[in-house]
């Protein structure tokens, strides 16, 4: 399979500890434009729900006067879904407990800057 | 508001429209009948809608067949406001085909997602018991009046 | 078969016109469309080439109202007639609770008359379906023609219609016919989905 330009970056955020799988999805299209993701993630699934939250984010932010969402971070029982946007593009990851959250907020951020 | 034919249609379909803000939805036989709908005012413009699909998803499938033998069963259709999708859903009673129309309230991956969970619902679907037929007592006559009527013969 | 919705008491009836190219299928629908109130049907779809052609279907909605009680839809279909277009023929016929036949009554045509009921048939059986258990009804169009041009009714009819089916005459362009064979079909539409007998066929005009 074609090697996307999003490939090394989707594989340098898999190799942090806790992070379960990693996407760059269209917000518009709810599809994946590429993953890393371990056996057993629901790619397509998540893809679809992230984006959407993305987009409510995104729409919410912005009829709070808050400006552009830099980062989104919804926490769960289990771990959490993370994600930074550019334009269409967001890049979302899906980690554990144990992930080291702050250091992939600062990774996320700078990676999703450079997303075109 | 949904309308189903058939009960075993509605909960499912409710659920789909629901989950993936869907704006129309219509359940369609293959031969273009439409089984259920949401979001039409008129069910004289389902019909139309129906025929058009049920024309779309015959073409693609035999384009499919005619290319490497197996049918296309879905198909997207991105417009610049809204956008369609058309799937194939193997149900107890046979292949029906679902129409959605949508636009940016939700997203193709959404749609997508959705569509393969009503899929798994209706593929187990229980069969409906057969009815007997409706009895049309003196039919000829509401219909050769009402006939009579659109012709502008009466 | 016919979709029949008992809680919302409708029945929804698929009828095909069927026929070789240039026949009137067309023509049929375009007068129904024109004499129907609008509320009474819906937008005539029509996927044709430039040359208005039949090149998929022309498909018209009719709300017939109330027949015993069930609200009462026709969806009118026609086939495209042209030889080449088989499969879409077949698709199209998926399905169909009724068929009309609609003949070009002219002599050069004869062939292409009995071509087209042949390959009718021959679909019908492809999908499985019983052709005798199909309503159909014949219709004898462009009799308004030539005498000349034309083969008479009754000659169509012995060739034509070996199952002996009703049959009327036909000028679907200034629309003689047009009612009387949709009032035929529907008829043996709804008879067969009553499940009643069959009436003894009657002669068409």
């Amino acid at each position: 399979m074609t090697k996307t330009p999003y490939a090394e970056l989707l594989a340098m955020l898999s190799r942090h500890r806790g992070v379960v799988g990693s996407f760059v999805v269209s917000e518009r299209d709810g599809l994946a434009v590429d993953s890393n993701v371990q056996i057993g993630v629901h790619a397509e699934a998540v893809a679809a729900l992230a984006a959407a939250l993305h987009r409510k984010a995104r729409l919410a932010c912005g009829a709070a006067g808050c400006g552009v969402v830099t980062f989104l971070r919804l926490d769960a029982e289990k771990g959490g879904i993370l994600a930074a946007g550019r334009d269409d593009l967001v890049l979302v990851t899906i980690s554990e407990a144990r992930a080291n959250i702050g250091l992939l907020r600062v990774e996320m951020m700078r990676a999703a800057k450079a997303l075109t | 508001m949904m309308t189903a034919v058939e009960s075993w249609i509605e909960e499912p379909l409710m659920t789909f429209i629901n989950d993936s803000r869907v704006r129309i939805a219509v359940l369609l036989e293959s031969s273009g009948r439409v089984l259920a709908q949401h979001g039409f005012t008129r069910s004289i413009d389902v019909m139309s809608a129906c025929a058009l699909a049920a024309a779309i998803h015959a073409s693609a499938a035999e384009i499919g067949r005619q290319l490497d033998g197996t049918p296309f069963k879905t198909m997207h259709h991105p417009g610049r406001e809204r956008q369609i999708f058309l799937g194939e859903l193997a149900t107890g009673h046979g292949a029906h085909i679902l129409l959605t129309v949508f636009d940016d309230a939700t997203s193709i991956g959404l749609v997508r997602l959705y569509f393969a969970e009503l899929s798994r619902r209706l593929a187990g679907a229980a069969a409906a018991t057969s009815s007997a037929p409706p009895t049309l007592v003196d039919f000829e006559s509401d219909l050769n009046r009402n006939l009579a009527k659109l012709f502008g013969r009466i | 078969m016919s979709l029949v919705n008992y809680a919302a008491r409708e029945i929804t009836c698929k009828i095909v016109y069927y026929g070789p190219g240039r026949s009137g299928k067309t023509s049929n629908l375009h007068y129904v469309y024109n004499q129907v109130p609008g509320d009474r049907r819906g937008s005539m779809v029509s996927l044709a080439t430039q040359t208005d052609r039949t090149l998929f279907f022309d498909f018209l909605p009719l709300d017939l109202g109330t027949i015993s009680g069930f609200t009462t839809r026709l969806q009118l279909y026609t086939v495209p007639g042209q030889v080449y277009y088989a499969t879409t023929r077949k698709l199209v016929l998926q399905g169909a609770d009724g068929v009309v036949f609609v003949a070009d009554s002219q002599r050069r045509q004869i062939e292409e008359n009995v071509e087209s009921m042949q390959d009718l048939h021959a679909n019908l059986a492809e999908q499985g379906v019983d052709a005798r258990n199909v309503p159909l009804v014949i219709q004898y169009n462009k009799q308004d023609l030539p005498r000349e041009l034309i083969m008479d009714v009754s000659e169509l009819d012995d060739i034509l219609n070996f199952r002996g089916v009703p049959f009327h005459a036909g000028d679907a362009l200034r629309g003689t016919g047009v009612f009387e064979t949709l009032r035929s079909i529907s008829e043996l539409v709804l008879r067969r989905l009553s499940g009643a007998a069959a009436p003894r066929v009657a002669v068409g005009q």
